[in-house]
């Protein structure tokens, strides 16, 4: 019987892989999954994200789809997989896990508060771009959250765990009820691009009003979650009113791809109310009023001079 | 591929023994699936063994959950014993080339085929999954969120490829009578379906033991179920052993 333990690897250890033999040494925990725990490693003085898994069919499943994916990348992309492998752990049993790229970014809530806000708008378009990639491969991201969202530098974007992806038309295979479509009785739980799409407008709810959207979810009776509620909590707020027409479309599922959905917000961000804070300084709508009048008298006097 | 999800809060104190009546029920091809809803403290000791001896004994899972956790966990138990099945399966056929490993001690990459069709028949098999409903007493505050986690179940459901359906039943019956009832036969929807415990009435006993081989005996009759649900009233609902 699968049974999963939980396994756990130190800074310093070195890890061998039991078919190819390939040896890692363990620098720190980097996160953990539902199905895994993903760690720094180094091998000849390269940096890796290791990823051990808890049941080795599950794990497979998740190598699966990165294999796939591996597959269809275009030439010239940096490879994302490395090695897949066994190894034994502190308690002698085997776990698998596999060896990939390692990504140097920041959790999405921690580089908008260290880069500020107006990062936002990019951030989102980039990852609207990403899942759109994804899509257009076949493949719906599934476990779409704040947690799985990396942010390197100029708001380039990585999704991190890959255990919710799942092939377009299958059940989801991995979600978080509150970013799930279902949950909020806004449709079904078949891989769609909609799918993805709706986890992204709970992720911008949960960015910029935490408080209000978990109160929601403890307060409201199940049958009483729809996506009028999320919409109310979006048009209540500050950050959030400049895009609540655009989140009002991705709760109906009303775009018709990522693609689509990139494209409207792509729109948003040039219109000029969107960035915060909008208006003109006071300091300089004073300057500019000044300015007029004091051209209105100069050439009054000037007129007035010639005349 | 069939299933039994018992949810429950404590103990059985009447009749034939939940262990025994969950290896029935794996003899005839039915995994066991167990949650113990726990609210404030726990189910006690004795209760969180017996949890666990039910679902060893019946090949499944168990889960000790709080209420909130609940559609959750009933919806990932169902996933996760789905795969596990057919990897038994699977296991089984490939009993030549394994010998008596599991699939873990195939190499990586041969690994990768193997589960690729595990995840395909997980994603397009038939399955049913007949839920068991402890409504003794102190469940009574918990039922709310037990209907819930049925409704999120049969949402998961319905995204699969394969046919899934679900049927609920309720123990102990009506004061006078009954281990268990059936609340609603073998269904794929639950549009339409208003409530699914309507005012029960919460008897003294757990029957848990007598109810599990009533489930039993309903996958065994099979059709008989289906047509009982278009023959009777709503008094009836719920063939009586």
């Amino acid at each position: 019987m699968a049974t999963s333990f939980k396994v756990e690897l130190r800074r310093g250890m070195v890890v061998t892989g039991k078919w190819k033999h390939g040896r890692y040494k363990v620098e720190r925990l980097l996160g953990e999954g539902a199905n895994g725990k993903v760690y720094l490693v180094q091998r000849d003085r390269n940096w890796y994200a290791l990823k051990v898994g808890f049941d080795a069919i599950d794990l497979q499943s998740e190598i699966n789809v990165l294999q796939s994916l591996a597959k269809q990348k275009k030439q010239g992309q940096e490879p994302f997989l490395f090695d897949v492998d066994d190894l034994y752990g502190p308690d002698g049993r085997e776990y698998p896990f596999y060896i990939m790229r390692y990504v140097l970014g920041s959790r999405l809530v921690v580089y908008l508060k260290q880069h500020g806000e107006e990062w936002f708008p990019l951030v989102g378009l980039n990852l609207l771009n990403k899942l759109s990639k994804l899509h257009e491969a076949g493949w719906v991201f599934g476990d779409l959250k704040v947690e799985n969202v990396l942010v390197a530098d100029y708001g380039h974007v990585e999704l991190v765990d890959y255990g919710g992806v799942t092939a377009s038309g299958k059940s989801v295979r991995q979600f978080t009820e509150m970013y799930d479509r279902g949950y909020w009785n806004c449709g079904s739980r078949s891989a769609d691009p909609g799918y993805d799409l709706f986890s992204f407008g709970v992720l911008c709810l949960q960015l910029h009003e935490a408080k209000r959207l978990h109160q929601l979810t403890a307060e409201l009776l199940p049958q009483n979650r729809s996506a009028a509620e999320l919409i109310e909590i979006a048009e209540a707020s500050a950050a959030l009113r400049p895009i609540a027409g655009w989140l009002r479309k991705a709760f109906a599922g009303q775009f018709h791809d990522a693609g689509d959905a990139a494209a409207a917000w792509r729109h948003l961000m040039h219109r000029r109310d969107t960035h915060r804070p909008s208006a003109t300084p006071v300091w300089l709508k004073g300057l500019a009023a000044g300015s007029a009048i004091l051209l209105a008298t100069s050439v009054y006097w000037l007129l007035r001079n010639v005349l | 591929m069939k299933q039994i999800l018992l949810i429950t809060d404590g103990c059985s104190n009447v009749g034939l023994s939940p262990v025994v009546a969950a290896a029935h029920a794996s003899s005839e091809g039915i995994s066991v699936n167990v949650v113990g809803v726990l609210d404030h403290g726990d189910v006690g000791e004795l209760g969180a063994t017996e949890i666990d001896e039910i679902a060893r004994a019946g090949g499944g899972l168990s889960r000790l959950v709080n209420m909130r956790q609940l559609s959750q966990t009933v919806q990932m138990m169902t996933r996760k014993t789905v795969v596990q099945t057919i990897q038994l399966a699977v296991q089984k056929e490939l009993k030549q080339v394994l010998g008596n490993g599991a699939i873990e001690a195939l190499p990586p990459d041969k690994r990768g085929e193997v589960v690729r069709v595990i995840d395909e028949l997980g994603e397009t098999s038939g399955l049913q999954v007949a839920l068991l409903i402890d409504a003794s007493a102190s469940m009574k505050p918990k039922l709310a969120a037990v209907e819930e986690a049925i409704r999120d179940l049969m949402l998961s459901l319905q995204a699969r490829q394969g046919k899934s359906e679900i049927s609920v039943f309720h123990f102990p019956g009506s004061r006078n009578g009954g281990d268990c009832v059936m609340d609603l036969s073998w269904t794929s929807h639950l549009n339409g379906v208003q409530a699914i415990f309507p005012k029960l009435q919460m008897g003294g006993t757990t029957p848990t033991g007598p109810a599990i081989m009533h489930v039993i005996d309903f996958y065994r009759q099979g059709d008989y179920g289906r047509q009982s649900r278009d023959e009777t009233d709503g008094m009836m609902s719920g063939y009586v052993v």
